[in-house]
């Protein structure tokens, strides 16, 4: 009988501390957590090479149809226009801080994201780069960028080259599906001009582009 | 403070092994291994199960505030898991039902295995086909599976309150549901005395 009435004791007594370890954060007085990522922890993730996405991830990623991927386009709304890739939506470089009028990032909701991942992509990779950067100094989560932006894009995907004959079997299959995505994405023998029916043309010259990115 | 090993570090491996053996050895310790203690719970007659979990998750819980709390832990860098509600409702459904029919968990199993239940052990070997069937078939119910991402949902985000308040509550939930089924267990074994 003693021995259930201590238990019962302890029992009280581990009740009342869990409920006054709980009231005692409700009651503490708020503290500013700073939601900004840590600067060691920013430059890990700038050093190690986890968030590039390569071309053909993407172009394999759009093809499947995938909903979890979302590209984004981080040039200027005149550069979007003239090309942009499947599915991706704009946000120029100079106005993804932009906030509303209570103070929040007004596209916050898009770019962190909790379900999705943004790919972003500029013509090189300084200034998709930079957004990545801007974003994760924001602990913003889910960004990654492009490996090689559009330059490689047109490269790899639009207009991939033949490998050697004596190329690995790795190296042959790799190009048989860039083939083809070259054809989705209405680059290879398919007229250029032509393109995928959502976006427009890919008419962006590679040597244009590289002046522009000062030669990323 | 912290992280002590990052999630690319070769010692992660040994980490997740101690952590996991010292997993099975307090599930072992606290009597897991008893498929009868597991089912207990369905049956109404035994609520450690319960009783543990709960305990473990308020301790957890409060515990990681306050580290948060004095900036001992950065709360923004653990990693939660997508929620999928669709696969949540009906896998939580499965997993109910293999649970009171063999009488184990997965961990359980595993930990039980180790002390040389026979039971255990074939729960265990059908777990592995399990996981390898649902692999090999994996591409017919991957739309489904993939559905409805509600991403790192956080509870108390979703219901529009203070993580601090929901804490409080989830407590007092925890404290009265030990009160409740002691209550419950108590009227369960006099009913069974009297047979």
């Amino acid at each position: 009988m003693s021995d259930t009435r201590i238990i019962k004791k302890r029992y009280i007594f581990m009740a009342f501390v869990f409920v006054g370890l709980a009231l005692l954060l409700v009651l503490l007085p708020e503290k500013q957590i700073s939601k900004q990522i840590k600067p060691e922890k920013l430059l890990q993730e700038i050093n190690d090479n986890t968030r590039y996405f390569s071309t053909d991830d993407v172009a394999a990623k759009i093809i499947e149809s995938d909903l979890f991927i979302q590209p984004i386009d981080v040039r200027t709304p005149e550069e979007f226009k003239k090309f942009h890739l499947k599915r991706a939506i704009n946000i120029p470089l100079d106005s993804i801080l932009n906030k509303d009028e209570k103070g929040n990032f007004e596209y916050a909701n898009i770019l962190n994201q909790e379900v999705k991942s943004n790919v972003l992509y500029s013509n090189g990779t300084i200034y998709s780069n930079q957004a990545w950067l801007l974003l994760r100094r924001l602990n913003f989560k889910n960004n990654y960028v492009m490996e090689g932006g559009l330059n490689k894009w047109i490269e790899t995907i639009i207009r991939p080259q033949k490998p050697p004959v004596t190329a690995s079997q790795n190296e042959l299959d790799k190009y048989s599906f860039r083939k083809a995505a070259s054809m989705f994405f209405g680059g290879g023998s398919v007229n250029v001009a032509s393109s995928e029916s959502s976006a427009p043309a890919p008419i962006i010259k590679k040597k244009a582009m590289k002046e522009e990115e000062g030669g990323c | 403070m912290g992280p002590l090993f990052t999630a690319t570090d070769e010692w992660s491996f040994v980490i997740a092994l101690v952590i996991g053996i010292a997993f099975g050895f307090i599930l072992e310790s606290a009597g897991f291994s008893s498929s009868r203690k597991l089912a207990g719970v369905f049956y109404g007659y035994d609520f450690v199960v319960l009783q543990v979990f709960f305990t473990a998750a308020i301790t957890a819980a409060i515990g990681l505030l306050f580290f948060e709390y004095f900036g001992w832990l950065d709360l923004s860098a653990i990693w939660i898991n997508k929620f999928y509600i669709g696969s949540a409702i009906l896998g939580g459904g499965i997993m109910g039902i293999g649970f009171i029919i063999g009488g184990f968990c997965p961990g359980t199993s595993a930990c039980a295995s180790a002390v040389g239940k026979i039971d255990a052990m074939l729960f265990l070997g059908g777990f592995i086909v399990g996981v390898i069937l649902f692999d090999a078939f994996f591409p017919f119910y991957k739309g489904f599976y993939k559905a409805n991402n509600m991403g790192g949902a956080l509870i108390y985000e979703d219901l529009g309150m203070g993580k601090y308040t929901f804490l409080l509550l989830f407590v007092i939930v925890a404290l009265a549901s030990f009160i409740a089924t002691a209550y419950i267990q108590k009227r369960v074994s006099k009913k069974s005395e009297k047979y």
